[in-house]
């Protein structure tokens, strides 16, 4: 290692400067697309304009998330294009919008779609559509590059999330036997995507408790493995393990093939699904549309947005579940939908701190910390030299009860949120503040859907999935689990019950 | 002349301070862990100075002459310190202990310096007084040096020159001692040659800085370097001996001028020669222009593409006279396109169709130049090949990385071409080899450019034929999600190197 010496003087020059005058870049930012006042006026039951234009249109759909968006792809290439969807933000995706600067798209929330299962027909048609499966094989330019994810454990990293470092024998046992139990679940074919397609009565038991109850009842207690299918059910749901059925956290395990390929994923992450879709219906879709109450009629249903109500024959609802109750008339309080506050943020890197000598991944996270790490928008790129990058931080706010956490989000000030975030980085990358020029944060107090104890299973869920009548509920809310293929199976499902009873 | 003596002690106290500074910053460059190295370094030099204190006691005659002379051979030792260590780092195993020797004698002198100075202008004021100016001018002193050394010094001077001229102040110090204790001193003007020589030595030690610098690094590489220079993308670095020049970017070796024609005939002609009516080339990587020139032979070659990262790299070799005479100019011919763009993005959004294509990058020793040798590449380039055009990929050893050479051939077979793997002997590198690849069936050429010194008709067809020891392996292709040739070129190089 006697090489390049002159440039280790240049670069030791600028860590004394570093030593000498540690000078913090100045960060920008703020809060961006907060959308809780909206909700805030829908649960005080504020008084909105009364309708002063009727629009006639056969199908309204309320919700441009990957529900909406979905059962919109679904109409139009059935040739069906007499319908509006209502979106409330300015702009459509839902957990699959995106962000864009002067370095890169990045992600504002769900960033990649494992490689689709052979069950999952709907996301498979999708990806041909949307050229991302040809003749069978899926573009490579797609599938997340290597390296994929790493760890960081005892001042070190390791490739992979699951921990393969200071393992002890009794902890590779309880590992290995975890994954002999999830084989066993994925072959007993009940635990499927979509999770209707599989769902057994003969696995009910496992949403009776919960999934840490349900490890300890198997003799498993590796500290490691518990910090790890935390992370798991922290990154998928939201919650931690204690608060997640145990079915749906062998859900997470057993429902996908082992498999190397994936996932897919894009610099802007489910965002360019988005904006695809967005190609594709776009000519449908009203942003800034606040739906504020939608009522039966003799002949269909009327949904109030501002000061027009749309009459039509037909609503899919495909906003999410909690908002029912407040839009919907004479709808009964909602009892086993309970949903995970969530805050993301994007930062602005001028350059890439300093790694201890690992190559950038694609996802980076850290034992033991309260967050979910982070996601590199340039690792997508087929650039061999970047300089610059955008980070998209993830952080389930999971430790305590939901409410609170809202509470503690709203509560805070940006400067809050900047700060942990950069104490959390700090951990492992300690130049980061020399690094970051803009933290933009997103709070969502609903972010996502949460499968607690006995939710799966609910009546409740299984009446409203099932209802045929005008009005039909179509989002990820319906199976009890926050992923993409979910809330694109209900679009598509909800579209195609419509369009046969528009067209029969 | 009582300012003139405070004056003294503040700048004595910054030439201290310095060379201290100096000996933390060059450790921690030179063995890093900093912390370790700034601790243990102040440690002892603060320990030494208590000695060179302690050993005061022992001066009783003469102190006006000892401290000039303490103040010259701190100069001379101070002044030199980091090119001794930079010497002693690149010529010695014994680094630390020379480095803790000089510190240890910096910190004698300097400990011995304020007490002789107090002694010598006790009479003129008060005990109280003298303790309170002294002091404070070292403290300021030390205070003005520590704020200098990491603005100014470090990154104006660099730490050879900064060093060398505080050793000229402490020399300067000296000198001028030599008038404002004049009353006090014998055989002054001794002294004073003495002070000059000193100043004299340092002053051209600082004019001469660059080449101390220079011939340090020099020993890295075996010979002589004429051009480095750390482009936003690599460090780049050109030496000589006699007539061979080679080229190193981030350290490897790209080509020797002795024996390159081998590598740049073999990497252009089989697949180029064997185009019927090649009108259009592209080049990727290969901003050294020597592909280019040997594309230069052909004609009926219209306009060759060159797509490198990096604009210093294609600027020197279109500039320097002794680059530009290995390449024949051949980034200055009229048919030449530079482009400095990366080669994956533009290969992806460009729609350009070309007779022969040239992919010639580093070896993919990391992640991202691993990008460059995957099936997702190899697509986006094989959708540029005209329906009579070949591509060649300099494709590393098959000796020495017999697995990465046919991982990069089984990549472009699973990109859906036929593949016609070859290598060539060249001494600087050893064993190399090119994978050649097509849409159509490849037939050795019937000709080849007049005036190639290495490649002839009759020589081709051995070219192909591989033996046992090169032979080719069952490997997987390389994925953008799988990355597998990073780390199998990590794994054939590991086993041949220590």
């Amino acid at each position: 290692m006697k090489l390049g010496r002159r440039k280790f003087l240049g670069l030791g020059s600028a860590a004394l400067a570093g030593l000498s005058l540690k000078s913090e870049q100045k960060i920008k930012g703020s809060f961006v697309n907060d959308s809780f006042q909206m909700g805030h006026l829908l649960r005080d039951r504020a008084a909105f304009p009364a309708a002063k234009h009727i629009e006639k249109v056969p199908v309204v759909i309320v919700g441009g998330g990957i529900a909406g968006l979905s059962a919109a792809w679904r109409f139009r290439k059935r040739g069906f294009t007499d319908f509006v969807l209502l979106e409330m933000n300015p702009q459509a995706g839902g957990n699959a919008r995106w962000g864009e600067n002067e370095v890169t798209a990045y992600p504002w929330a769900a960033h990649y779609v494992p490689v689709p299962g052979p069950k999952a027909i709907y996301v498979r048609e999708l990806f041909e559509d949307l050229g991302v499966l040809k003749d069978g094989q899926w573009e490579e330019r797609y599938l997340a590059f290597s390296p994929q994810e790493r760890l960081f454990l005892y001042g070190r990293w390791q490739e992979g999330i699951e921990p393969a470092v200071g393992l002890k024998q009794n902890d590779r046992d309880q590992f290995q036997r975890l994954e002999n139990l999830f084989s066993e679940f994925r072959r007993s074919g009940a635990f499927t995507i979509p999770l209707e397609l599989g769902l057994s009565s003969k696995f009910q038991h496992l949403d009776r408790l919960s999934f840490s109850d349900w490890l300890r009842q198997q003799g498993l207690d590796s500290r490691l493995l518990h910090w790890y299918v935390n992370y798991a059910c922290r990154d998928d749901y939201g919650a931690l393990a204690s608060d997640t059925s145990a079915w749906a956290g062998i859900h997470y395990f057993s429902s996908r093939e082992p498999e190397e390929k994936g996932p897919l994923t894009w610099p802007e992450g489910n965002g360019w699904i988005t904006r695809r879709l967005l190609e594709r219906v776009g000519a449908n879709i009203r942003t800034g549309q606040m739906v504020h109450r939608i009522a039966q009629t003799r002949r269909g249903a009327s949904v109030f947005a501002g000061d027009v109500e749309f009459q039509s024959e037909f609503v899919i609802f495909a906003a999410p579940m909690f908002l029912a109750p407040y839009l919907l008339e004479n709808f009964p309080p909602l009892h086993d939908f309970a949903y995970s506050p969530w805050l993301t943020a994007n930062l602005t890197l001028e350059r890439y701190p300093d790694s201890r000598g690992a190559e950038p991944s694609w996802d980076t996270v850290f034992l033991d910390s309260p967050t979910l790490g982070y996601v590199d928008a340039m690792h997508q790129s087929l650039r061999t030299h970047i300089d610059r990058t955008v980070w998209t931080f993830y952080w389930a706010l999971s430790e305590g009860a939901p409410a609170q956490n809202r509470r503690l989000l709203l509560e805070k000030d940006w400067t809050y949120w900047k700060e942990a975030i950069l104490h959390d980085l700090e951990r492992v990358h300690s130049d980061i503040r020399q690094c970051v020029s803009r933290i933009d944060i997103m709070r969502m107090g609903h972010a996502m859907i949460r499968p607690a104890v006995g939710s799966i299973f609910s009546e409740e869920r299984r009446r409203l999935s099932r209802l045929d009548g005008r009005i039909l509920f179509a989002n990820s809310d319906l199976s009890g689990i926050s992923i993409f293929e979910e809330a694109q199976f209900h679009g598509v499902e909800a579209a195609q019950k419509v369009h046969k009873k528009l067209h029969g | 002349m009582g300012v003139l003596v405070f004056i003294s002690v503040l700048l004595v106290a910054a030439c201290g301070l310095i060379y201290e500074l100096v000996a933390g910053t060059l450790a921690s460059y030179l063995v890093g862990d900093s912390v370790f190295q700034f601790s243990t370094i102040i440690g002892t030099y603060l320990f030494a100075m208590g000695i060179g204190s302690a050993l005061s006691r022992y001066i009783n005659r003469g102190l006006a002459n000892r401290f000039v002379w303490i103040e010259l051979l701190l100069g001379v030792v101070g002044g030199f310190s980091s090119t001794l260590l930079m010497l002693a780092f690149a010529f010695t195993q014994g680094f630390e202990l020379i480095l803790y020797a000089l510190v240890v004698v910096m910190g004698v002198l300097v400990g011995l310096e304020i007490p002789l100075l107090m002694r010598i202008v006790k009479h003129r004021y008060q005990f109280r007084d003298v303790i309170a100016h002294v002091l404070t001018f070292d403290y300021l002193g030390a205070l003005g040096a520590s704020l200098l050394f990491p603005i100014l010094l470090v990154p104006r001077l660099g730490l050879v020159r900064s060093a060398m001229l505080f050793g000229l102040i402490n020399a300067a110090v000296a000198f001028w001692s030599t008038y404002l204790f004049a009353n006090q001193l014998s055989r002054t003007r001794e002294l004073r040659v003495a002070c000059l020589l000193v100043l004299f030595g340092l002053g051209t030690g600082i004019a001469e800085a660059k080449h101390i610098t220079a011939t340090a690094e020099d020993n890295i590489y075996a010979d002589e370097i004429i051009f480095a220079r750390d482009t936003p993308y690599q460090h780049l670095v050109l030496t000589r001996f006699k007539d061979d020049l080679r080229l190193f970017l981030n350290s490897h070796l790209q080509f020797s001028s002795r024996d390159e024609y081998r590598y740049h005939e073999a990497l252009v002609h089989p697949g180029l020669a064997a185009v019927p009516a090649p009108r259009r080339v592209l080049i990727l990587g290969g901003g050294d222009g020597l592909a280019v020139r040997e594309i230069l032979k052909y004609p009926q070659v219209e306009s060759i593409t060159l797509v490198d990262l990096d604009p210093e790299m294609t600027k020197i070799f279109s500039s320097n006279p002794m680059l530009t005479r290995l390449n024949d100019n051949s980034l200055l011919s009229p048919r030449v396109h530079v482009i400095n763009s990366d080669a994956f993005p533009w290969v992806a959004s460009n729609a350009d169709s070309f007779d022969f294509i040239v992919a010639d990058f580093p070896d993919p020793t990391n992640y991202s130049l691993g990008k460059l040798y995957t099936t997702a590449f190899y697509r986006a380039v094989a959708r540029h090949l005209s329906a009579q055009g070949f591509i060649v990929v300099q494709s590393t050893s098959p000796m020495f990385a017999r697995d990465s050479f046919w991982c990069i051939a089984e990549t472009l077979k699973q990109s859906g071409l036929q593949t016609y793997p070859y290598h060539v002997y060249v001494p600087s590198f050893g064993e190399w080899g090119f994978v050649l690849a097509g849409t159509h069936d490849y037939a050795l050429p019937k000709s080849l450019p007049a005036g190639l010194r290495f490649l002839s008709v009759d020589g081709l067809s051995a070219l192909f034929q591989f033996p046992p020891d090169m032979a080719p392996l069952p490997m997987p292709a390389n994925h953008l999600n799988s990355q597998v040739l990073v780390r199998t070129y990590e794994n054939d190089w590991k086993d041949i190197s220590h």
